[in-house]
């Protein structure tokens, strides 16, 4: 015979000795000493009345819950959620069995305030209580349990070990870290609570409580009327994807009159096409979806899976991207993922490097360029220097600087003649590789440009290229007020060992307290020339 | 609206003695009119990225107006780009500080002074809310930082309380929520009574907030809020995010004789009511704040409700309150 102790002992992993066995607070009983605060005493406008102590506070709180009218009963479940501590919530958990609706939600939503100011219940018959009230005819208490489940759940499912006496003998067991069957069937029904609040919040929370989701219940909840349990049902399909009727409801609600929902469907399809081939079949067909958001992301999945889509298909995804408005989540997911269509996405970015959205554009240029390898016909890229937003051409020059070969002089001449220096800079930098004849055009436009930084690229191009004259045209740019254009005139005479070399030790020697006569010295001197 | 959105941009430009080109004007009919946000450092983390493109958007689709739904970022007010565009919004919370120099003080001012329009989110916050950024409080008094900045812009100025019968609150849509703008079944519509009678009556009634103002040259050129992006925002499919809690202040029998006597072990904090008065905050050291004592005497406590249904009735208030904020920017 079996005979379990009265008081028979229940060890818990990590329990502390306090009362209910509670994570303990600062003392919560200790009385509390308003001029022991420094943060008050800063604030001399607030009135200091006599206070009762914290432990005095409580038990009043609690006297009024046990034996007040019912409104005192509220006003005290509501105090007491201010006073996180074993004693506090005995009190509260206490009072879920009132008589009063009002006083029951009281009393829950401050258990949910202590949960979440960081005081949970720990002790596991409190808890066990607390959540035996999703069998509350109060829907509100109901909805509180629910959304408090992530809370409560480490008291809820903890195991431990307990004495029990078989045959006179003391003996320890295990307790197993599992919901109490008549809890764990309360917690099924909730399922199909008439709340869609209660169930959606089942759904959300179910598996902290290691309640299976039944593959009928599931395709149950998929046809809810509510959509947000829907979207919260979709979200739990991977636990039975591979059984037939839950993919028959799959296939059921692709044609769904709500967007939302078969966007939904989308992503779920593409997460459970390793369980079921049939999801496959229900992206394909998705892709003639009548909103050509539904349709790109369908595609997309099917394109990141490797397979070829339909030109009709890949125009309807041009037309979205281009009347999509800035850059939501969804949009960058199919921006990007276009890239996966291959040689197929490089017409739809092309398409869009005249988006309205200059984040949409920058990134369309750079894949366009990228997928087409556009760097090497100018012809594809001048139509970006004219953007108007910066970022833009930054971008697009990003994807040139260091691919762009020799450039003609019309193309040149577009360059020299943009009204935005980073594009004229980037003209200076291809004077490097550009045609003699394109050189000689604009090369001199480009050295009186008003903008330093031109002018000292396009000189650093002409110290290169070593053009006719470029001795003397470094020297007069030594006498330039700027220094960088010093620097860089500085920088190519010095390559050059005989004229260039000569003509930096003549300027040195000319101006001897000029901002880069000092700099000159020392490189002269690593030369060895004196 | 979109002729008179034009028309303001020209009296932006016409002001600033340039000349709009022909071709920016269908650039910008083309892309909308594009809000301008300070962020003073480009590579923080903001506290809700999706807000502001959200609200575009649902403008976009409610209104006839034409918003580009890609805000353009700015990281200093003397940015050339700031006089280009009507409205400037700026989330205090997402700011280091607001401390600028001499020269980012007298744009702010020029901006101002040639039509722009500032909306300073999140530049009331009550002191009683610590580093607890995400919530909002009915206090009717400018932040103190964002006091310190306008004494500087315009000494002579100071933020005045806008009346609860201002434009502002009815520029597009007028009142309080309703069920089909919560999308939620309207059977699910249930927030407790306690919660929505506060609401109707006292947190937000006539789907008014707390704003304060700043008028230049007569023009409501500057307002300031309590925390609004956090009901802007909504993921790809159409759901709000994030979720918000409401805190309400609601009373029961004997609490003028319990919460006198309480403990409590935090601060105290007086934060202006609209009435100009002030209510007593009542708070706990690491909590939220305990309770509120008003001052006709009378004594309540402050509770958090959150839920599905409070959080999208919070968003839907929200959404509304921006989008007649941003729509009265470009009328007036």
């Amino acid at each position: 015979m079996r005979q379990r102790f009265s008081q028979s002992l229940v060890f818990f992993a990590g329990t502390t000795l306090c009362l209910f066995g509670q994570a303990p607070s600062e003392d919560p009983l200790a009385p509390t000493s308003l001029s022991a605060n420094g943060r008050q005493d800063g604030n001399v406008s607030a009135p200091k009345p006599i206070r009762s102590s914290q432990a005095e506070t409580v038990r009043k709180a609690g006297e009024d819950l046990r034996f007040g009218e019912e409104g005192a009963r509220v006003g005290a479940a509501k105090l007491l959620g201010k006073y996180p501590g074993s004693l506090s919530s005995m009190m509260l958990v206490g009072a879920l069995d009132d008589q009063s609706a009002l006083v029951r939600r009281a009393s829950m939503v401050s258990l949910a305030e202590q949960a979440n100011n960081g005081y949970p219940l720990y002790d596991k018959s409190l808890v066990e209580k607390v959540f035996s009230k999703l069998g509350d005819p109060d829907v509100e208490v109901r909805r509180e349990v629910t959304a408090m489940i992530p809370r409560i759940v480490s008291g809820l499912m903890r195991g431990g070990m307990e004495v029990v006496e078989i045959n006179g003998q003391k003996v320890y067991r295990s307790v197993p870290a599992n919901l109490r069957p008549d809890l764990h069937q309360l917690a099924i029904r909730a399922f199909s609570d008439e709340d869609a609040i209660v169930r959606q919040n089942l759904l959300k929370y179910h598996q902290y409580i290691r309640v299976a989701l039944p593959a009928s219940t599931l395709v149950s909840l998929l046809g809810d009327p509510d959509q947000r349990v829907q979207l919260e049902a979709l979200g739990r399909v991977y636990s039975n994807a591979s059984k037939r009727p839950v993919v028959e409801k799959i296939k059921e609600l692709s044609s769904h009159p709500e967007k939302g929902i078969r966007l939904k469907v989308v992503d779920v399809a593409r997460d459970s096409n390793r369980y079921n081939p049939a999801y496959r079949g229900i992206l394909r067909a998705m892709t003639k979806d009548a909103d050509p958001e539904v349709t790109s992301m369908a595609a997309v999945e099917l394109a990141r899976f490797g397979e070829r889509i339909a030109g009709d298909v890949i125009e309807r995804i041009k037309q979205y991207l281009l009347a999509a408005r800035g850059m939501s989540s969804q949009v960058t997911t199919i921006l990007y993922a276009v890239s996966a269509m291959g040689k197929d996405g490089i017409q739809v970015y092309r398409a869009l490097t005249e988006h309205s959205s200059s984040k949409m554009r920058s990134i369309a240029w750079q894949r366009y360029l990228s997928l087409s390898s556009g760097w090497q016909t100018p012809e594809a890229w001048l139509p970006g220097m004219s953007d108007r937003d910066k970022g833009v051409r930054d971008a697009i020059l990003m994807s040139l600087r260091g691919r762009v070969k020799s450039l003609k002089t019309e193309e040149l001449g577009e360059l020299v003649g943009s009204p935005y220096a980073d594009v004229r800079i980037f003209a200076g930098q291809t004077l490097l590789t550009a045609d003699q004849e394109a050189f000689d055009q604009y090369g001199f436009d480009l050295l009186i440009d008003e903008d330093t930084v031109v002018r000292s690229t396009t000189l650093r191009a002409m110290g290169v290229r070593r053009v006719t004259g470029w001795v003397r045209i470094m020297s007069r740019s030594l006498l330039d007020e700027d220094y960088v254009i010093q620097r860089v005139a500085m920088d190519a005479l010095l390559t050059d060992r005989h004229e260039g070399v000569k003509a930096l030790k003549e300027y040195v020697a000319g101006n001897p307290q000029a901002r880069i006569s000092a700099l000159a010295r020392a490189e002269l001197d690593r030369l060895g020339v004196r | 609206m979109r002729a008179l959105v034009l028309i303001f941009c020209f009296g932006l430009f016409s002001e600033s003695g340039q000349t709009m080109e022909a071709q920016e004007v269908d650039a910008l009919r083309s892309s909308g009119i594009r809000i301008v946000t300070l962020m003073r450092n480009l590579n923080a983390t903001r506290k809700y990225p999706d807000a502001l493109p959200s609200l575009l958007k649902t403008m976009n689709e409610e209104t006839s107006t034409r918003f580009d739904t890609d805000p353009l970022f700015i990281s200093e007010l003397t940015d050339e780009r700031l006089m280009e565009n009507p409205i400037l919004y700026v989330n205090c919370d997402d700011q280091p500080n607001l401390e600028f120099p001499a020269e980012e003080l007298a744009a702010l001012r020029r901006y101002m002074e040639q039509g722009g329009f500032v909306y300073l989110d999140a530049g009331i916050k009550a002191s009683f809310l610590g580093a607890d950024l995400g919530h909002s409080y009915a206090a009717w008094e400018e932040r103190p930082e964002v006091n310190e900045l306008f004494r500087q812009v315009y000494p002579e100025k100071s933020f005045l309380p806008l009346p609860r019968n201002h434009e502002i609150f009815r520029s597009f849509y007028k009142g309080l929520p309703k069920n089909r703008d919560l999308m939620i079944e309207a059977n699910q519509k249930r927030l407790p009574e306690t919660v929505l009678t506060f609401v109707e009556q006292e947190k937000w009634p006539q789907g008014t907030y707390s704003f304060v103002g700043m008028k230049v040259k007569g023009r409501l050129a500057c307002v300031a809020s309590p925390i609004c992006a956090m009901g802007w925002g909504k993921d790809e499919f159409g759901s709000w995010i994030p979720p918000i809690s409401f805190r309400i202040r609601e009373s029961a029998e004997n609490f003028d004789e319990n919460l006198k006597l309480a403990s409590f072990s935090g601060g105290t904090y007086e934060v202006t009511r609209e009435d100009g008065l002030k209510d007593v905050i009542y708070s706990q050291l690491g909590q939220r704040p305990l309770w509120v004592k008003e001052p006709n005497g009378r004594w309540r406590i402050f509770k958090y409700y959150s839920g599905e249904e409070i959080s999208n009735y919070a968003h839907a208030f929200y959404t509304r309150l921006g989008m007649n904020v941003f729509l009265y920017a470009l009328l007036n």
